[in-house]
């Protein structure tokens, strides 16, 4: 039991991050990005080069105390997530501005789902369709509760790795955003663009750093979910129910919403596997968005439905 | 001095349907200036597109004689221009203060003094700072979208039919308060469905029909114009 | 003659694919194109028509459920109902929303669907899918070739039946609400509980053709695994009602055969001149130049090649073609 749910902690990690770039994208350009997806697992990619980069140049990479891996991954991690955030604003330079002049919201979700099999397949025309790791080291779990206490809980140092740098990331995202001129001028963009102009936001700005912390948030979330899982093509893919079913779970547009959203959706996955089986964790993010959707649209915290 | 100058001004939502054809307007330091006319003859789309939220395709648009023809609408508060739109108009989730202190924030005015300014001239705001927008009456609603569009600054604030939605004793209330703004030195022009109130502060008025500016005249000379009446009469029953 | 011979039945099978496509397009497009409903989850209600009708027509499976062995045509009434079911569950949770909902609730049916196809063993087959669907009047007609000519007759008359009644439908009143529903936000929100009662009814007949594209499908190939119903199906039914103009029963039928086309003549292209081993990797490049034209055409040419018809009135033309003179 408390293992299941350290292992949804840790989902849910990756799953939040995700989802806060879901909703904050949703808020301030009112679609639904299913090329979101695509974002986590360029993430990866590109961490992954980076990391085969710093190899090349420094040796092999040296894993730092007790983790699977070493320094070298944290700044490939930096370089992912610059990388990946250039490929964001890259895309939409070339295709939703484009579109957001003269079109509509769902020819933008239109565009976003063809921007995600072009990204996905692009990426598999690159690296191939092979898992791959970050580091193979075997890293020795730490049990922190005996095995006769609700079932016992061991985690791995990379696990406590993760769920620190996420609780790092939220707490930073809301301190840019309630304390910063840009994070303010982002709310009050999500609240009423038109306003927003008038009162002397520049909306471009605004919309570019949306698409920077988006990318840059789901570089990590990629990133994490290749250090706790593999490295695959469909990483991304296979995390986009999940991140959609955060995100209206926590109310579309509440950054906190998506985040706990992102949490309950990744517990709910890790508590369902021992009643309907590993296969069909996935599906539970869908069972989690249905009744969402009958019960409450608006979300937990979320105000339009 | 001329504080707002647009000449021979054309815009309109999409190329080559212009709903504002050929209209002028000058605005002289700390006038208040009404723009009258019937229903669709585009007053809004004027208001909008001097604020910079409607693409111009012709004419010319001065603040103070600086050229600010179809610059974007968010520069226009950082240059001196003010403006309050018709409807939503406040940040509804954000309170008072915070609507206050964002658009300070934006537009890097020194936070204590302005909005210690603000709040000596708008009292009731100053009274519920931590309410939230949404839940201001009508009435309070518009003097907080008022006070937002002064944070700047503004040597000019533009109103769009400030007077929409809101009882004939809060339509009083708000066009004194614009009184009160004037003489703190600022330029008002408002674009109005309401004739009598706007007239009533208005020193000056112009009346667009069809887009371009028909007549031009001093409060006191449109009110008594038989041909301003016979406009409204045609179309426009019921605000006066 | 056999080059000839052999053109013709490369032919007969294209155009069965396209058929087939063309009946899936049209659901698609009284969905998008008349009702303006975002559905990112056409390979699932495809799937389940599919499977439905397998499983209700196939012989007994070993080991499995299904395989009642009824006849052909109750298969496919199946397939429409079950799909139809589906749409109406996924319609009633998510089209009172707005219409992002949608889109992210039938990708989330569809990503359901797959998981169900690749894993239910005992219903689907699992991963190996579903073998020895009956191909109806196979007893009959022996010959290959013939069968084939007779199998695309009998699915032109069903696209061509399609057709026809969605022609008439979108014309009546009930398809020009529909449009108004489309046109205008507040209309429809005006409408409240009826609109969401027409979307709904859209939805559902647009997914109960989608279903019976599955069946026709399944019953053409006679083999179906869950690797036929990924989300590229859901990407190159889209391209087809993109490019062939959404809004325009013709356009989409129309869609169908350029696309199709298209894609099958790069992947000759790519079998041609890339060695086997990279195949695969050659394959994914495919994709992404089908989904930037995709892409290109939603930026120049958002109405497609044909564009929309203008079913109600003058009016509404004119400004379509306003549109794309911009």
């Amino acid at each position: 039991m408390l293992q299941l749910i350290a292992d949804g902690f840790v989902i849910g990690s990756v799953i939040a991050l995700g989802a806060i770039g879901v909703t904050l994208v949703y808020s301030i350009l009112r679609f639904a990005n299913f090329a979101h997806g695509e974002l986590l697992t360029w993430g990866a990619y590109l961490a992954w080069t980076a990391l085969l980069g710093f190899a090349a140049v420094w040796g092999p990479m040296e894993p730092l105390g007790p983790f699977s891996f070493g320094w070298t991954l944290l700044a490939s991690l930096g370089v992912a997530a610059i990388a990946t955030a250039a490929l964001a604003l890259l895309v939409d330079l070339l295709l939703f501005r484009q579109l957001r002049r003269h079109g509509s919201a769902i020819t933008l979700i239109m565009a976003s789902f063809g921007a995600a099999l072009v990204l996905r397949n692009l990426l598999q025309f690159i690296f191939g369709a092979v898992p791959e790791y970050y580091s193979r080291e075997i890293q020795v779990a730490i049990r922190l509760v005996p095995r006769d206490v609700l079932g016992g809980l061991r985690i791995t140092p990379d696990q406590l790795f993760v769920l620190g740098l996420t609780a790092v990331s939220v707490v930073g995202l809301h301190l840019f955003l309630t304390r910063t001129t840009l994070g303010k001028a982002m709310r009050a963009t999500s609240i009423n663009p038109q306003l927003a102009r008038v009162t002397g936001i520049d909306v471009d700005r605004v919309i570019r750093a949306t698409w920077i912390i988006g990318a840059v948030l789901a570089a990590v979330a990629g990133v994490f979910s290749g250090l706790t899982v593999q490295l695959r093509p469909q990483l991304g893919l296979d995390l986009l129910l999940p991140l959609f079913a955060a995100a209206i779970l926590g109310g579309i547009g509440s950054v906190y919403g998506a985040v706990a959203g992102g949490l309950i959706v990744g517990l709910a996955e890790s508590l369902s596997v021992p009643i309907v089986g590993a296969e069909y964790r996935a599906a539970t993010a869908f069972i989690v968005l249905i009744a969402i959707l009958l019960i409450r649209p608006t979300g937990l915290f979320g105000e339009r439905p | 001095m001329t504080a707002l100058r647009v000449e021979a001004l054309e815009a309109g939502y999409e190329p080559g349907l212009p709903i504002v054809r050929g209209a002028s307007l000058s605005v002289e330091s700390n006038e208040i200036v009404a723009v009258l006319g019937p229903n669709g003859a585009g007053k809004s789309t004027l208001i909008k597109a001097i604020a910079g939220l409607v693409p111009i395709s012709a004419g010319r648009v001065l603040l103070h004689d600086r050229e600010i023809t179809g610059r974007a609408a968010h520069r226009l508060p950082h240059e001196g221009l003010g403006f309050v739109p018709q409807t939503e108009n406040v940040f509804v989730n954000l309170s008072i203060d915070d609507n206050l202190d964002l658009a300070a924030s934006i537009l890097k005015v020194p936070k204590k003094r302005r909005l210690g300014e603000l709040y000596a001239l708008f009292p009731d705001l100053a009274r519920q700072r931590r309410l939230l927008a949404g839940r201001l009456s009508g009435g309070q609603r518009q003097m907080l979208a008022v006070a937002r569009a002064l944070v700047g600054e503004p040597k000019v604030l533009m109103l769009d039919e400030p007077s929409a939605g809101l009882s004939p004793k809060l339509v009083g209330i708000v066009f004194e308060k614009l009184v009160e703004v004037r003489a703190t030195g600022v330029t008002i022009v408002l674009v109005e469905q309401n004739v009598k109130a706007a007239l009533a502060i208005a020193d000056r008025a112009a009346v667009l029909v069809e887009g371009s500016t028909r007549v031009v005249g001093t409060a006191r000379e449109l009110a008594n114009d038989p041909q301003v009446a016979a406009l409204y009469l045609g179309h426009h029953r019921g605000d006066t | 003659m056999p080059d000839l011979l052999g053109l013709l039945s490369y032919g007969t099978f294209f155009l069965v694919f396209v058929t087939i496509y063309g009946l899936v397009v049209l659901g698609l497009n009284l969905q998008w194109g008349f009702t303006g409903l975002f559905n990112v989850g056409v390979a699932g209600f495809v799937a389940i028509g599919a499977y439905t009708s397998a499983l209700l027509t196939a012989p007994d499976y070993p080991d499995q459920i299904g395989g009642l062995a009824l006849p052909i045509p109750l298969g496919w009434l199946g397939a429409m109902v079950t799909s139809g079911l589906a749409a109406f569950i996924v319609g009633v949770a998510a089209l009172r929303l707005r219409h992002d909902y949608l889109a992210i609730t039938t990708f989330g049916i569809a990503v359901t669907l797959q998981l169900v196809a690749l894993n239910a063993q005992s219903l689907t087959g699992g991963p190996f899918g579903l073998q020895f669907i009956p191909k109806p009047f196979a007893d009959v007609i022996a010959d290959n070739l013939a069968w084939n000519l007779a199998y695309l007759a009998m699915a032109a008359t069903l696209l061509g039946l399609s057709y026809v009644a969605l022609e008439r439908l979108v014309r009546s009143p009930w398809g020009r609400v529909l449009r108004a529903i489309r046109e205008d936000e507040t209309a429809a929100e005006s409408l409240g509980k009826r609109a969401f009662r027409f979307r709904l009814q859209a939805f559902v007949i647009g997914c109960m053709l989608m279903g019976l594209g599955g069946a026709l499908y399944a019953h053409f190939v006679g083999y179906i695994a869950p690797e036929d119903f990924l989300p590229i199906l859901t990407f190159q039914l889209w391209t087809m009602l993109i490019v062939g103009g959404s809004g325009n029963n013709r356009g989409a039928v129309l869609g169908a055969v350029v696309v199709w086309a298209l894609w099958t003549l790069s992947g000759n292209v790519l079998r041609e001149l890339v060695p086997a081993e990279h195949q695969a990797r050659a394959a994914t490049l495919q994709v992404v130049l089908i989904g930037l034209l995709l892409m290109l055409i939603l930026m120049v040419r958002p109405r497609g090649l044909l564009g929309e018809e203008a079913v109600v009135s003058r009016h509404m033309k004119d400004s379509a073609g306003e549109v794309q003179e911009e």
